[in-house]
Formats: structure tokens, sequence, C-alpha cells
């Protein structure tokens, strides 16, 4: 990467997906080529250049007009990603329980242990963490090709987990629902696992969509 | 400027010195040097420098060129001055208690050093289960107060089995960079493994910014070129492994200028000696490349288990500041000053100042009064908050140079210790100025950049002083300079340490009657077998009578004041890969099962030894034949050779090595 792109490029692009993925940018925000620059302090090239790797991760989108702007959280979009996710992650974690080894079920119990510890108003450690165990999941799975679309739609529902972050009830539950998960992988009971995350996953989307169409 | 339409081949190469930062643009095919560019290291940030000497190269084409190299110093800087990331170092089944009786533990350059069950036997078992549950609570406790994470488990270049789960699960809950003791030695010595990947560990940062600040210096000049970085034997790598493995860079500045100096002279077997303005290095040439350390370099006062040119580098240079030690007699470094006719020529309040001590009384004219105190930048408001002796200090500084005496006393204070400000220089605010060989060099009109009169004024002061004619003081300097050469010659060629000259003793006796040669009826001589080839603009000057007396003779090839920079290109592109073959026991310990062949990544088992040999020979060729063409060699050759470890182990070590392979 470090060659192929200039490492302004690749700092702008850096610093405009985090702020996209965190919602600091707005979805539908217009965007100021110029504004941008001065605001990171880099010049116009870099910018443009990672509008561009942008506008091809579907994070930004060019109008009829030629204008760009942050890509909009479709209701539509979210039913489609909440469709492959709910399938690839049950698959995941009943194949997790089946072949989950003593080393991958101590780094989800690791995890799960800090999740509990957290401050509940410290947004990034909890995106963090609970993409680490869907990640400690799918690497248990044994399927290196199943993580890495896991990792892809992941990535999708970054902006999705921040929307739906500021409602506290919603953390709580999602600690218990990862300890009961975590439990059946360990049982060996592939049925459960995969019902359980079904559960989990599922119960994120219905609860993102309730916020988007408020 | 500089004609490029008739060389294909342009390589810029750089070498970051404690002094300068040197660049050369040369032909690659004709090995000719056509433009050099000077400019002063800056200490605080090395990119600075860099960046100077790539704005500055005399190119009217910069895109013409086809590769960059940097040897730097800034990975065995950051060690020596503790400026490294902060470091946990994970051991697992190393021996605690061992470890504290030989009070070993400050080997581990990092105090967030912490012991784990776990580690393998010398036949690759596992000795103990691997306590991965503690390593895990371990790293949620840690994690948000360092910076890196290294591991090293016991005897895991037989079995990297603990540190791969270590691992795994470490960064399957953290986002730190990881490395692991296997993947930089094969070496069995424990605890230099450790060190090693607590180094490169604590380095990773420092040199990831350090080669994005060169990469964006080249996009500004519209330079489209591979990045090359120069490692401590003086071999290249590319920028993506320097970044994974900073730690290999410790002492690559001074092998780069080993290989510049057989590049430029094409002598195979020489003695170089790079004289800079800080340092004096010296290595040697054998049949075309230079010779390495077998113990591993040291580095800061850290046993690591890093390839690297053997050398030895004292505190002698071009700026080291001429003084009278209490005993009355004459030293040349180690304090590593500005000439004073520098200082002078930018502040002509200093060259009065020097004038008007020569009519002063024996007292008020003491050497002291040669060193000068000067700003360097401007201190912001916050540098200034903080200690009030600092912006006190500071703000006098902000006036003009001052003489060390004159400074005290305006500080008040009776010694340059009791104002604690080593912080204040090593950031640059403020530098020192003195009396220096440069100085003396002016007063020849050997050299002369700056102002040659503040030079001889000087000179005359110090003279006056020792109540000497400024000829005589001149030789002695010289020839202490002289002196403090041969004597680290000698010991660096025989591990030999010679005494203190003050003592006098049957050796020292001989070494100071080779030097002087003022025996009347005696002569005793040293008599080097190979030639001296000086590198560095002060090395015609150090180095004339020193090969005199060794009885060789003293080679300046073309460019030698910059053949540092030219060996920063000269190298070849190196990768080495090492394989261990050992045998497999059964429980009892007493019959062999069978070989196992572990490779960095992986472990076969064969019945055979030969089966074993004969696979791993192959394997280790392709292993380091696709990372050198992965790391940018043109057509790499393979050497491939086999050793006995003894206890029925085999180490089979492939070198893989060719030109860097030019862009476009």
């Amino acid at each position: 990467m470090m060659d192929l792109i200039g490492v302004d490029t690749q700092e702008a692009y850096q610093l405009l997906r985090e702020q996209i993925n965190t919602l600091a940018l707005k979805p539908g925000a217009a965007i100021n080529e110029s504004e941008l620059s001065s605001i990171f302090g880099l010049g116009s090239t870099p910018i443009r250049e990672a509008l561009k790797l942008l506008v091809h991760d579907q994070l930004v989108v060019v109008s009829r007009q030629g204008g760009l702007y942050v890509a909009d959280l479709d209701p539509k979009d979210l039913k489609m990603l909440s469709e492959v996710r709910v399938g690839l992650e049950s698959q995941a974690a009943g194949l997790a329980a089946q072949r989950a080894t003593a080393d991958h079920l101590l780094v989800m119990d690791a995890l799960v242990l800090e999740q509990s510890k957290i401050k509940a108003d410290d947004k990034e450690a909890w995106f963090d963490l609970d993409h680490k165990l869907h990640q400690a999941i799918a690497k248990a799975s044994g399927n290196h090709y199943l993580a890495h679309s896991l990792e892809k739609y992941f990535g999708l529902s970054q902006r999705l987990w921040y929307l739906a972050l500021p409602k506290l009830e919603f953390l709580s539950s999602a600690v218990h629902e990862h300890v009961r998960l975590v439990e059946s992988i360990r049982s060996g009971d592939s049925q459960a696992a995969e019902i359980r995350m079904k559960e989990h996953v599922q119960g994120f989307y219905l609860k993102v969509q309730k916020l988007i169409e408020n | 400027m500089t004609d490029t339409n008739k060389h294909q081949n342009l390589v810029l190469g750089i070498d970051t010195g404690g002094t300068f930062t040197d660049g050369v643009l040369l032909d690659y095919d004709s090995h000719q040097v056509l433009a050099t560019q000077k400019s002063l290291t800056t200490k605080r940030d090395f990119a600075i420098g860099i960046e100077n000497v790539i704005a500055g190269i005399q190119i009217e084409d910069p895109s013409l060129i086809k590769m960059v190299s940097v040897s730097t110093t800034l990975a065995t800087n950051a060690i020596a001055e503790g400026k490294g990331k902060r470091v946990a170092l994970f051991l697992v089944g190393y021996d605690r208690e061992l470890i504290e009786n030989f009070k070993m533990a400050h080997q581990f350059a990092t105090p967030f050093h912490y012991y784990f069950q776990g580690g393998h036997n010398l036949y690759g078992q596992e000795k103990q289960a691997l306590d991965l549950k503690g390593i895990l609570e371990k790293t949620a406790q840690i994690k948000h107060e360092v910076d890196a994470i290294a591991v090293s488990s016991y005897f895991s270049p037989l079995n990297p089995e603990h540190e791969n789960r270590a691992y795994e699960a470490i960064s399957g809950v953290c986002n730190l960079p990881i490395v692991l003791g296997h993947q930089l030695s094969t070496k069995l010595g424990s605890v230099e493994r450790a060190t090693t990947a607590a180094l490169n560990a604590s380095l990773l940062a420092v040199l990831q910014t350090f080669i994005i600040a060169v990469k964006r210096a080249m996009e500004k000049r519209k330079i489209v070129a591979p990045l090359m970085v120069v490692r401590g034997d003086g071999t290249l790598m590319s920028d993506e492994f320097a970044a994974r493995t900073p730690v290999e860079t410790i002492h690559s500045g001074p092998a780069a200028s080993a290989i510049g100096g057989r590049f430029l002279s094409q002598i195979d077997n020489a003695f170089v000696v790079d004289v800079g303005g800080t340092t004096t290095d010296l290595a040697l040439i054998m049949d075309g490349a230079v010779t390495i350390s077998e113990e591993g370099a040291s580095v800061g006062g850290y046993a690591t288990s890093v390839k690297a040119a053997d050398l030895l580098s004292i505190g002698l240079g071009g700026d080291s500041q001429i003084r009278i030690n209490r005993d009355g007699n004459i030293v040349v470094g180690p304090e590593r000053v500005v000439p004073l006719a520098y200082l002078a020529e930018q502040h002509p309040i200093v060259k009065s100042q020097i004038r008007s001590l020569i009519r002063r009384t024996w007292e008020q004219s003491s050497p002291d009064w040669l060193e000068y105190w000067y700003l360097i930048r401007e201190p912001g408001d916050e540098d200034l908050s903080k200690n009030p002796k600092h912006k006190q200090l500071l703000q006098i500084l902000q006036n003009g140079p001052h003489a060390l005496p004159d400074l005290l006393k305006k500080m008040s204070v009776f010694h340059p210790s009791q104002l604690g400000a080593e912080e204040l220089l090593r950031q640059e605010f403020f530098g020192k100025a003195g009396f220096t060989p440069t100085d003396l060099l002016h007063c020849d009109e050997r050299f002369v950049a700056w102002d040659a009169e503040t030079s001889e004024m000087a000179l005359k002061a110090f003279s006056h002083y020792l109540f000497k004619e400024p000829e005589e003081v001149q030789a002695m300097i010289w020839q202490t300079v002289t002196e403090k050469i041969l004597k680290a010659t000698i010991e660096f060629l025989t591990g030999q340490t010679l005494p203190e000259q003050e003592k006098s003793s049957a050796d020292s006796w001989f070494f100071k009657n080779a030097a002087t040669r003022d025996h009347p009826h005696l002569n005793t001589n040293f008599v080097l077998s190979y030639p001296v080839i000086g590198i560095g603009g002060p090395a015609s000057m150090f180095l004339q009578k020193v090969s005199e007396i060794l009885h060789v003779e003293l080679v300046l090839p073309n460019h030698y004041q910059v053949a540092n920079a030219v060996g920063a290109i000269a190298g070849s592109i190196m990768v080495e890969e090492e394989i261990l073959i050992y045998p497999k026991l059964d429980r009892t310990g007493l019959d062999v099962l069978g070989y196992y062949v572990q490779t960095s990544s992986k472990r076969l088992e064969f019945e055979e030894l030969q089966t074993a040999l004969i696979t791993a020979k192959e394997t280790c060729r392709e292993i380091a034949l696709n990372a050198a063409l992965r790391s940018g060699a043109d057509q790499p050759q393979v050497v491939v050779e086999e050793t006995s470890d003894g206890l029925d182990t085999y180490r089979i070590r492939a070198k893989a090595f060719g030109n860097p392979r030019l862009s476009g």
C-alpha cells in the first residue's frame, strides 16, 4: 500500500474514513474539498485521491451534478446488509462451536470480561471490543473465506454502530448476549450457537432500523 | 546543474551522521559521482536534514532518480538516548530467579517485562504448558500503558509454537504491534533474543515515522523510486522490511562508510577509517565485504543478537573540542562543538572577544574562555515556563553567544553542571562552540570555510595559556589526535586494551615509542597488513601520520568526503534465512524417532536426517530467494551452507543477494 499510493493520500484516506464511520461527517452531508483540505492541513491532491478511494468503498457518493456527498444510511441497504450478516455470522458461530480450540475460547473470555468493565460512554472501546469478539468467533470457525467476508460486512456496519451506541440499554444486553453466545460455543452446541448469534445480530439491526425510521 | 541526459541509472544515497547529513547522486553503472549535497544533521528530527538534502540536490529532473537509499543512526541514537517507545516484554518459560540472581533483568531494555510459564527445551519439546490465560490478563492490564508488545519464548528458534500462540491470542484482543523473538534471531541466546525483540518493538514507530518523512520529501521532488535502508552489516533492505525490523539498522552509518570506501577505491582488503565531525569509526574490509561481529551488535549498553559490522567508534572528529585536562595535558574530544571559526562568522562579537583574550592575564585567559554557548532556535512560551533556570539561560543567550565563564557569572553558578541544561542542549535550543581541529585546519589554510582569523587568535590564546609557541602547540594537538586513532586501531585489531598513557609500563612505552619514534637506539614499529582508506572531510589531516606510523599507504579515493553516502547505495540487497534441524526424541529422551525441520513459519518432520537436510536446503533456498525478490533484488544469487551446532542439531543458512532493481 505504502508504495502504491502517496503517504499523504493514505493519511487523508484514513482520516476521512474515520470521520465518516464515526458519524463526525454526517450521512448525506455535502463534501467540500477545499474545506477538508484546510481542516486536515493536507494538500488538495491527496484529499481528492482519498475521496476517489472512498467512492470505491461506497462511503462517498457522486451526485448526478458531479458533487460529492457522504453516503446516506438507506433503510433498504440496511435490510440487505442485515440479511447477509445474520446468515454468515450464525454460520460462523455454528462452526466455531464445533472447532474452537482452548486458545480461541480464552481470547473470547478475555474480550467478554473486558467488555463488562468498559465505561458506558467509551464509544471507541465498545465498538473495538465488539468487533474483536466477532473476529474471534470468525477465526474459531476455521474458515478464512468466511472470516474475510464477515470482516467486510462488519466494516460496512460501523456507521450503524455509532448510530446505535447512544442507546445505553442496548449495550448491557449486548454483553449478556455475548456471554451466552460464548457459553454455547464452549459447550460445542452448534445449533444453540447459531440461534444465539442470529438473534444477537438481528436484534442489532432492528434497533438501528427503528432509530433511522424515527 | 548536472546534465542527466547521458545517464541512465541515477541513484541517490543519503547518510545521516552525527554532524552532517550527506547526499550523493551517482550514476549507478559508471560509478560516477554527479552531485553532492551537505546539510546539518537535525538531532531532534533526522527527517529535516534528509528533507534538506533531497530538496537541495542539484538535478534538473529528479524523476530520473531510480533508487534512494538511506543509512541512518536513528535507531542507534534512539536506543542510546532512551527515546524509543514503551514496550511490554513477555518472557515465556524464562527462569525469573536465575535472571534476577545474575542481575540480568536490566538487559531487557524495558522496565515492563513479565514472566509466564511455557517454553521449550533443547529438543524443541514443550517444557511447560503455555500460560495463555495469564498472558491475556496481563495484556488487558497493560495495553493502554505501552506502545508495543514483544514476546520471547525459551528456545523459540527450535520451536516457536508458544510465541505464535501468544501472537494469535494477543492480536485477538488488542491493536498494538507485536514482535516475536524467533522472527528476529535464530540464535539460541535467550536473553539477547528477548532484548532484540524488545528493542525492535520500541523502534517500530520511530522508524516508520522516519520512512514516511523521507517518502514525503521524495514525493515533493517528484521522485518515484524504491526506497532502501542500510542494515548494520552494510547490505540493503526495502523500506517495508526496515519498518518491520528497525533493530537491523543499528550501526548502519559506519557500515555504509566502509562499503563506500571500498566501492570508490576498488580495494578489497583494507582498513577503513571514517573521520566525521563527531566520531571516528574504524572497520575492516576483507575480500570486498565489511567484517561482521560474530557475537551480535551491542548498542547503548545492551547486548543484542543483531548481525552488524564489527567496528569501533571513538569520540574524535573535526568538531571535537580541544581542551586542557586537570593534569595539564591536551585532550581532543569526545565532546562535539561547533568550530569557533564558524561561530565568529555568524557573530562578529565573538571575534573581538577572542582577540582581547591574548592581552589578558594568565588566570583570565584559560581555555574555558574559548567555549561559547549560543542560541540555536527561539524557545516558545511553553518551553520557557517549565524551569526558571532554563528560562534565564535562554534569555541571556537571546542577547548573543556568551563565553562560558561570562555565562556562569551571569547565572551566579560555579560549574556548568549546576545549570542542568543537558535537555536544552539535546533539544537543540542552544549549542556549544569551541576550539576544534577544524579551527586548526583554518590556521593552516588547509580548509577555509569560515573566519580563519578567529581560529588563529584562538590558537594563540590557547598557546599563551600553555606558555608555548603556536607552532609547537599545533604539533602537540595533532600528535594527540594521531595517538588516539593509533590506540583505537591497535585495540580494534587486536582486542587488547592499552593502558592509559599516563601510566608507565612496557606496553605503553612500546606504543609511545612507535607513535613518536624518538628513542635514540631502539625502534619499535607497527606494520599494518593493508592500506588505510580515509573517509570524511578531515581524513587527509587526521590520517596521514597514522598511516606513516603503521607503514602503509593512505588511500583517499575520489569523493572520499562523501563515501558514507556512496556506501548507502553501493551495498547489495541481502536476505538471510536460517532453518534449524534437530532430533525428535521419544518420551524417555534416549531414542531418536526422526528429525524436525524448523523454518521461521512451520515445522516439518522426517524419519531420516539426510532427507531432512535436503528438504531444509531446498526450502531455505526458496524462502531466501523469494524474500530477496520481494525486497527488490535484481536476479538474486543464493548461497546455501550447512553448519552443525553439536548435539545432532544442524543449521542451514541461505543468503540471497543481488543488486537493487532500479525503477523504470
